[in-house]
């Protein structure tokens, strides 16, 4: 058997790489002091560490893989993809093997974070436009690269685009990227649920449709938003209503009061990122060469103000996480989730477990969260139909979201101990006498005047039933679908989904639905949000 | 003026000769003494931009979608000359690049079809020895990754994969699946079990006829590893095997072994949660086996209290109606001995 020590990364004599010259890192934990935190994921902490025997500053990803319940086959790619990187602005990985149940990546370290990071610390409400448009060259250059290589890289946001001390911009994080080009067979596209909510297309939350590199365009134009205002657009919702806010809303843009002070190119850039319709979205080759990356000034130049008199990063990190510690004593636990979520800590996978996770983030009794405090500041001009209607809609509908949500919670609450019998009957998608159910059933139903009705109607049906008609809410928003009880059904879940009402399990189970049924629920959205319209904006339709 | 002395585009075909003229160049001079470097570079530059379009007439560019008679064209002319055996010859004298680009080049043209002939198949068979070349490439870490993508291709035609099976390479693999590199222990493990499960007919055959060393190797090196990652992926591929319904001669001589008990019954025990899963998945063949020869009936009945006691606590994180069923069964049966 090869040892340790003797299997050792050849340099790559042939790469141009601008960096010093990567040692040659042996394959031994020994030869590694891990130091400070760097960074964390769902199955990941990211350490700053020394490889001792050439004393060089290092990052070590550590991935336990007795967590992870995908295939092997996953990490294997991701691994792989991270080896044969050579690109400067992409993160390569030197070398990676296993230490106990750990998987340990060996990557450069990035000394100043993320962007995310950066702005955390030190500009919450967003970057200057010069330091904005260097920071998007790089990561569109490291984009044309994955794309030409086939890989999609299906996380693009500020939290993977990562800052080094001479102001050097690189993209990591392949924990989702996925190759077209996987397996010589051109895949046409994808068709997983990957990515975080915010920065996700509509076309990766829509069924059928598949998507491509494109993809990663959306993302772009998104993180292009979230550089200049601190935050990506909808991230003050819960994941799943900005699953549907994605999917119905106007594209956000650079369209509020305060985006007056960006340019013109960098506004048009934008857009050009953010149409809904992939194949209008331009390929990453050809945005280089929009006019707004055209006197795009060298990132050592503009980086390098935004990280004077900043602490080293292990401090910023243990600040930050000091901070939510501080959170989750004020108050409950979903506000550090939520916290988390904001920040954009993303999961790999759009799996059970994640979706388990972020479904606790749905929280908003309190109204104040509801309201994206911008939109109300959206520039009342209208240039283009599609915006002006999208604002109108936007408008109008939080006012209206706010108050059906209201009436739609169910004053009894959902005891949890019912999620279980829900669990045991997901399999009876459009039963009709679940139709009478919901009409008679109004916002005031209780779980005992429910159970008691239904309980001629089959004593196996009866819990699921019973838990259908208490997250049921809002009788007027319904009123015009009797016709079809998949309908019915697939708008309660909406309707379950958005107004939160609703514990651990339940909304577990219902997002796990939403996965494996999101063709139904895009039969529905249409319908249901047509009637929306209907209600809140008349004079659209 | 300028459009008259435009040279004409170059066909698919054009493409595959120019490639294959360069690859003899570079496969002759490369790295020799007394050749020009200046040279030298040229050619290989130009390399790399063929093999970048025969990637990009195969695959599509990010705006076009490739076009079928392209792909028959470049096809014929590829296999009409040996140069699939340039290209992987020259895969260490590339760059990181076009490597990539070749691997990329060679597992597509595995499945063209050229008037439903798959041409890289019949091509492979008569130059077997190109998979002896893909094979050892797990020993270089240069090439292994851009080898072992290759090969995982070039198996999926059942007669390579029999070949691969049949041959000493498969002793190999055993080494190869736990190189301290993760990467390309990852890759050997993913061709390994690609060859043990593709071709249910090729494996059932190679399994009863290669029993003995086979499982001995499997149980020793590969169950008992130190490596969390090796044992999982080990653990994990044994129930995919023993499970299909094509092995069933092979499972049946498995589980009425001892000592194939005692290695499953002790991963039973293990620290790790997911390897107890999948160990329960192989132990459960164990006790459901209708004739269990006196040996396996011992060694449950003389742990009978502690193998219920171990049931009795033993669940899975989200609740798995099939495996609280399988369990009872298990249950049921070792209670019942």
């Amino acid at each position: 058997m090869v040892r340790g020590g003797s299997m050792r990364r050849p340099s790559l004599a042939l790469a141009a790489v601008s960096e010093p010259a990567a040692p040659e890192f042996t394959l031994s934990a020994d030869d590694y002091r891990l130091m400070e935190e760097v960074g964390f994921g769902a199955n990941a902490v990211v350490y700053r560490a020394i490889f001792l025997p050439a004393n060089r500053t290092i990052a070590v990803k550590c991935l336990d893989l007795d967590r992870i319940n995908s295939s092997a086959d996953d990490v294997r790619k991701e691994a792989q993809i991270m080896k044969l990187i050579d690109h400067p602005n992409v993160i390569k990985a030197y070398c990676s093997f296993v230490v106990d149940h750990n998987l340990w990546v060996i990557m450069p370290f990035m000394a100043e974070g993320s962007c995310l990071h950066l702005m955390k610390v030190a500009h919450p409400d967003g970057l200057e436009e010069p330091v904005i448009c260097s920071i998007l060259k790089e990561t569109l250059k490291a984009l044309a690269y994955l794309h030409g290589q086939g890989h999609i890289h299906r996380d693009v946001k500020a939290g993977n685009i990562l800052v080094d001390s001479p102001g050097v911009v690189k993209l990591g994080d392949f924990g989702v990227s996925a190759c077209l080009f996987d397996r010589g067979d051109r895949q046409r596209s994808r068709n997983t649920f990957v990515g975080t909510p915010c920065w996700m297309a509509p076309e990766v939350l829509q069924p059928g449709t598949g998507y491509n590199f494109k993809a990663d365009i959306w993302s772009f134009g998104i993180t292009a938003l979230e550089l200049a205002h601190g935050h990506a657009p909808f991230s003050k919702y819960p994941p799943m209503k900005v699953l549907l806010m994605t999917l119905q809303n106007a594209p956000p843009g650079l369209d509020y009061d305060r985006d007056r002070k960006f340019s013109k190119s960098f506004k048009e850039m934008v857009a050009m990122c953010l149409v809904k319709d992939q194949t209008k979205r331009p390929t990453a080759e050809k945005l280089l060469k929009h006019s707004f990356f055209k006197n795009t000034k060298a990132p050592q130049l503009t980086v390098k103000s935004i990280l004077t008199d900043l602490p080293p990063l292990w401090d910023r990190v243990k600040a930050l996480q000091q901070k939510d510690a501080a959170h989750l004593a004020s108050s409950e636990q979903e506000a550090l989730s939520m916290s988390e979520y904001q920040r954009g800590v993303s999961a790999w996978h759009f799996d059970i477990e994640d979706l388990k996770a972020q479904a606790l983030l749905i929280n908003d009794d309190d109204p104040t969260e509801l309201k994206e405090d911008d939109d109300s500041a959206r520039i009342n001009e209208g240039t283009s139909f599609e915006s002006h209607f999208g604002q109108s809609m936007l408008l109008n509908g939080n006012n209206h979201s706010e108050r059906t949500c209201t009436t739609a919670v169910n004053p009894g609450g959902n005891g949890p101990e019912t999620s279980d019998e829900f669990a045991s009957d997901l399999g009876n998608a459009d039963s009709p006498r679940m139709v009478d159910g919901h009409i008679k059933q109004g916002t005031e139903n209780d779980s005992l005047s429910s159970t008691s009705k239904q309980g001629s109607e089959g004593g196996n049906r009866r819990s699921e039933v019973r838990q259908r008609q208490r997250t049921f809410s809002g009788p007027v928003m319904y009123s015009g679908t009797r016709s079809s009880s998949l309908i019915e059904r697939g708008m309660q879940e909406l309707d379950h989904l958005i107004n939160k009402r609703v514990t651990r399990e339940e909304s577990m189970i219902l997002v796990v639905r939403f996965h494996f049924q999101l063709v139904l629920l895009q039969i529905v959205c249409l319908p249901l949000f047509g009637l929306l319209e209907d209600m809140w904006a008349p004079w659209e339709t | 003026m300028k459009g008259l002395f435009k040279s004409k585009p170059r066909t698919p075909a054009d493409v595959v000769r120019q490639t294959r003229e360069l690859l003899i160049y570079v496969d002759l001079h490369a790295g020799s003494r007394g050749a020009d470097p200046k040279r030298e570079e040229e050619k290989m530059a130009e390399l790399s931009k063929n093999i970048r379009d025969l990637k990009c007439i195969l695959y599509g560019n990010g705006e076009h979608e490739p076009v079928t008679e392209a792909c028959v064209q470049l096809t014929q002319e590829f296999f009409r000359e040996n140069t699939l055996r340039l290209l992987i010859m020259c895969v260490p004298k590339v760059n990181l690049e076009t490597r990539k680009d070749s691997t990329q080049v060679v597992a597509n043209l595995q499945r063209q079809q050229v008037n439903s002939r798959i041409l890289a198949s019949e091509y492979l068979e008569a130059n077997k020895d190109l998979l002896d070349t893909l094979i050892s490439g797990y020993e270089d870490t240069e090439v292994a990754l851009h080898y072992g993508a290759m090969l995982r291709e070039c198996i999926r035609h059942q007669s390579i994969a029999r070949y691969v099976l049949e041959s000493d390479h498969m002793k190999k693999f055993f080494d190869y699946i736990q190189i301290p590199n993760f990467d390309i222990a990852s890759d050997a493990s993913a061709t390994f079990k690609e060859l043990l499960t593709r071709h249910k007919a090729t494996v059932a055959e190679f399994l009863s006829k290669n029993y003995d060393w086979f499982f001995a190797e499997f149980n020793s090196r590969l169950l008992s590893s130190s490596n969390y990652i090796t044992k999982r992926q080990a653990i994990k591929l044994l129930g995919d095997m023993l499970l299909d319904r094509s092995n069933s001669a092979v499972m049946m001589r498995y589980v009425s072994s001892k000592d194939n008990l005692m290695i499953l019954m002790n991963l039973l025990r293990d620290s790790s949660k997911n390897i107890q899963i999948e160990s329960f998945h192989v132990f459960k063949l164990f006790a459901a086996n209708k004739n269990k020869p006196a040996e396996v009936v011992n060694i449950l009945v003389t742990n009978r209290s502690k193998l219920l006691r171990f049931f009795a606590g033993f669940k899975t994180d989200k609740e798995d109606e099939q495996f609280e069923a399988d369990k009872e069964q298990v249950i049921k049966e070792i209670s019942a001995l």
